[in-house]
C-alpha cells in the first residue's frame, strides 16, 4: 500500500475512516457490501419518497393527526397551550444554561445548543410547507418557534439576575402549566367543554401517556418501597400488585379496565373510556417502574441508610435525603426505558377504540379517498414516535449527566 | 453513660452472636474493644445505637432505655455518632451538605448557623478547604474525617467508632487516629472497636476483649497489654503484634 502523504501529520477523517472501513481485506469486503446495501435501501427510500408517494394523505389530514376531532372553533385553546409551552420551554433551557451544576455558565450558546436551535429552525421553516399549511397557520409556527428562541435567549442572558427567591419557583411552572393544559383541552373554568371522546391524534397520545408518566412514577417509587418494607402487609401486597400486572398482557388490562376499572376508583375519577384507559396504562406502568426504582434501591449500599438513620434521621427522612437521590439516579436509564415503552403502548388504544396517533392513521386509511395510502402514513406515524422517544431519551441522558457528582470538575 | 446488662442476640439463622455482655461506660471514658473478627464486638457496638436488636438483656444510653419505642430509638440516635469502616457518607452531597444535613433536618437549626459550625468541625479535622467537594473525591483519611465531622455536627454525648481505620491506606491511618486521640483529649465519652493498638494504649481508659460473643478480660490498658489474665488474651495479642 502507499505510504502516508507526508504533509498531514494528523490522521484526518479520510484516513480514519479507511482504517476503520478496510483495516484488512474481509473487513474491506465486509463494509463494501453493508455500504452497497446501505445506498441502495437509501436510494430506494428516496426515489420512493419523492416521486412514487403521494403526501397529500398527510397534508389533508394533518390537523386530524395532530389533535384529532377536536372542535374547530376550540382550537385557538391548543394554540394558546402550545405557545404557553415553547414560553416554558425556552424559559427552562435558558435558566439551565445560566445555572450550570458548577462554576459560571460558560457561553450563552453551547455548541449542542445551537445545533438544537439550527434543527428548531429548519422544522419550523419547513414542515408547516411541507404539510402545506395556509400561510397564517404558518406564520403561527414560525411566531411560536421565534418565541421559545426569544425566552431561551433572555433567560440565558439575564437568568442570573433573576433573584433566588423566585427562581426557586421557575420548576413550579411545570406542574401549574400541567394543570393549565388540561383546563385547556378540556374545558371548565368558563370555557366550553371538550370531551374526551372528541381528543384524538398526537394530542391524545401524547396527554396519555405524559398523564401516565407523571402518576406512575411516583406510584412506581412507593410500590418499590412497599416491595422493600419490613412490613409484610405492605411488602407483600406489592409484590402481589408487580407480579400480577407484570403477568397480564397491557391489552388484557385495557378491555379489563373499560369493564371494571369503573366499580374500582371512586365515582367520578374515570368517568369515560379515555379516562379509565389513562389509569390502566397508569397502573400498568407503575409495576415496571417499581422495578426499575427497585434495582436502583438494591444498587445504594446498606451502609447509607444505617450512616443516616444513626445521625437522628427519621426513616422518612433517611429514604427522600439519602437513600432515594441515589436510588433514582442508578434507575434513571431504566425507568426512562418504561417510559419510552409506555409511550409505544399508547398504541394499543387503537385497539380497544380510542383515536390515538395508530387510531387515527386507521381511520384515515380506511377512507376510501387515501386507500392504499398505508406506506405514507405508517413512515410518518413512525418518524412522530420516534421524535418523541429521542427526546425522552436525550433528555434522560442530560438529567443523568447534571445528576452526576462525579462529573464535577474537581478543582 | 452507657449501661449494658446481659445483652444476648441471636441472628435469624439462629448464630447465637452475643452470650449475655456487660459494659459500663462512664462520662468522658474512652473504651477500646478489640477481639478476633466473628466476636461479636462490632454487633455490640451496633447495639448501643439500635442498628442492631437484640432478644435478651437491657441496654441505657444517656438516661434512656433502649426499647421497641421508636421515638426513644431516634433520641438516642441523635446524642450518639456513629463512625463506620467503610465511611458511608453521602456521595451525593458536598461535603458540607452531609455535615449540615441532619443538623438542619433533625435538630431544626437555621442552616446557616449550622454551616458556620460545620466549617469550625472541618477546621478541626484538618479539611476545611475540602467543604464544597464530593466525598468520591476526597482520599481515603480525609473521608473517614469528614465523617467524624459529620457525626460531631449533631454534637452528640457520645461517640461510637466501628473499626475506623481498617478500610484504610497505612499511610492515612495516623491521621484519623489524631483526631479521635483530640476528641478523647476534649473529654468526649468514646467506644472504640479497632486493632490499633497503639491508639489503645495511649488513648483508652479501659480495653475490652470479646471472644465468641463474651467478654472476656476487661482491663486498663496497661495492665491488658503487658499482663493479660485470660489465655485467649494472650492468644490474641501474640496474634496481633
Amino acid at each position: 500500500m502507499d505510504a502516508v502523504p507526508p504533509l498531514r501529520l494528523r490522521p484526518g477523517a479520510w484516513q480514519r475512516l479507511r482504517r476503520g472501513l478496510f483495516a484488512s481485506r474481509v473487513d474491506g469486503l465486509i463494509s463494501i457490501v453493508l455500504i452497497g446495501f446501505l445506498l441502495a435501501a437509501a436510494l430506494g427510500l428516496a426515489k420512493w419518497a419523492l416521486f412514487q408517494a403521494q403526501w397529500a394523505v398527510i397534508s389533508a389530514n394533518s390537523t386530524l393527526f395532530a389533535v384529532g376531532r377536536y372542535p374547530l372553533e376550540q382550537q385557538w385553546r391548543l394554540w394558546l397551550l402550545t405557545t404557553l409551552l415553547a414560553l416554558a420551554t425556552g424559559l427552562s433551557w435558558g435558566l439551565l444554561r445560566a445555572f450550570p451544576r458548577s462554576g459560571p455558565p460558560v457561553t450563552l450558546w453551547p455548541r449542542n445548543d445551537r445545533w438544537a436551535v439550527a434543527i428548531l429552525v429548519v422544522l419550523a421553516i419547513w414542515r408547516p410547507m411541507a404539510l402545506q399549511l395556509a400561510l397564517p397557520i404558518q406564520m403561527r409556527w414560525w411566531a411560536i418557534t421565534g418565541l421559545l428562541l426569544l425566552a431561551r435567549w433572555a433567560a440565558g442572558r439575564w437568568g442570573q439576575a433573576i433573584p433566588q427567591v423566585s427562581r426557586r419557583l421557575v420548576p413550579l411552572i411545570w406542574p401549574l402549566l400541567y394543570l393549565v393544559g388540561m383546563v385547556l383541552i378540556s374545558g371548565g373554568l368558563g370555557l366550553v367543554q371538550v370531551a374526551p371522546s372528541e381528543w384524538g391524534g398526537l394530542l391524545l397520545t401524547l396527554l396519555m401517556s405524559s398523564f401516565a408518566i407523571l402518576l406512575c412514577f411516583p406510584l412506581g417509587v412507593l410500590l418499590a418501597l412497599g416491595r422493600r418494607s419490613e412490613l409484610p402487609l405492605l411488602r407483600w401486597g406489592s409484590v402481589l400488585y408487580i407480579e400480577f400486572i407484570r403477568g397480564a398482557p397491557l391489552i388484557t388490562l385495557l378491555f379489563l379496565g373499560q369493564n371494571i376499572l369503573g366499580f374500582l376508583l371512586p365515582g367520578g375519577m374515570a368517568p369515560d373510556r379515555v379516562w379509565r384507559a389513562a389509569w390502566v396504562l397508569t397502573f400498568f406502568a407503575a409495576a415496571y417502574v417499581a422495578e426499575a426504582v427497585r434495582s436502583g434501591l438494591s444498587a445504594v449500599p446498606a451502609g447509607q441508610l444505617e450512616a443516616a438513620r444513626s445521625l437522628g434521621l427519621p426513616l422518612p427522612l433517611a429514604l427522600i435525603h439519602v437513600v432515594l437521590p441515589q436510588a433514582l439516579r442508578v434507575a434513571l436509564p431504566a425507568t426512562v426505558g418504561q417510559f419510552i415503552t409506555l409511550l409505544q403502548d399508547t398504541t394499543l388504544l387503537s385497539l380497544i377504540g380510542l383515536l390515538d396517533l395508530l387510531g387515527t392513521a386507521r381511520t384515515v386509511m380506511a377512507n376510501p379517498e387515501f386507500l392504499g395510502k398505508n406506506a405514507e402514513v405508517y413512515l410518518v406515524l413512525a418518524v412522530l414516535f420516534w421524535c418523541c422517544c429521542a427526546a425522552l431519551g436525550l433528555g434522560s441522558r442530560a438529567l443523568e449527566i447534571r445528576l452526576n457528582p462525579q462529573a464535577q470538575p474537581s478543582r | 453513660m452507657i449501661e449494658a446488662r446481659g445483652v444476648e442476640k441471636w441472628y435469624p439463622n439462629g448464630f447465637h452472636a452475643l452470650r449475655g455482655v456487660d459494659l459500663s461506660v462512664e462520662q468522658g471514658e474512652v473504651v477500646v474493644i478489640m477481639g478476633p473478627s466473628g466476636s461479636g464486638k462490632s454487633t455490640f457496638l451496633r447495639t448501643f445505637n439500635a442498628l442492631e436488636d437484640f432478644q435478651k438483656g437491657s441496654i441505657t444510653v444517656d438516661g434512656i432505655t433502649l426499647s421497641d419505642d421508636l421515638r426513644h430509638i431516634d433520641a438516642i440516635r441523635r446524642e450518639v455518632g456513629m463512625v463506620f469502616q467503610q465511611f458511608n457518607l453521602f456521595p451525593h452531597l458536598t461535603v458540607l451538605d452531609n455535615l449540615t444535613l441532619a443538623p438542619v433536618l433533625v435538630r431544626k437549626l437555621a442552616k446557616a448557623e449550622v454551616q458556620r459550625r460545620a466549617l469550625e468541625l472541618l477546621e478541626r479535622v484538618g479539611i476545611a478547604e475540602q467543604a464544597h467537594k464530593y466525598p468520591g473525591q476526597l482520599s481515603g483519611g480525609q473521608q473517614q474525617r469528614v465523617a467524624i465531622a459529620r457525626s460531631l455536627c449533631m454534637e452528640p454525648r457520645i461517640m461510637l467508632f466501628d473499626e475506623p481505620t481498617s478500610a484504610l491506606d497505612p499511610e492515612m491511618v495516623q491521621e484519623v487516629l489524631e483526631v479521635m486521640q483530640g476528641l478523647a483529649r476534649d473529654g468526649m465519652t468514646m467506644v472504640v472497636v479497632t486493632h490499633e493498638v497503639r491508639f489503645a494504649r495511649q488513648v483508652a481508659h479501659r480495653v475490652v476483649l470479646m471472644d465468641d460473643g463474651e467478654v472476656v478480660e476487661m482491663a486498663p490498658p496497661e495492665r491488658f497489654f503487658s499482663n493479660p489474665q485470660h489465655p485467649r488474651s494472650r492468644q490474641f495479642l501474640s496474634q496481633i503484634s
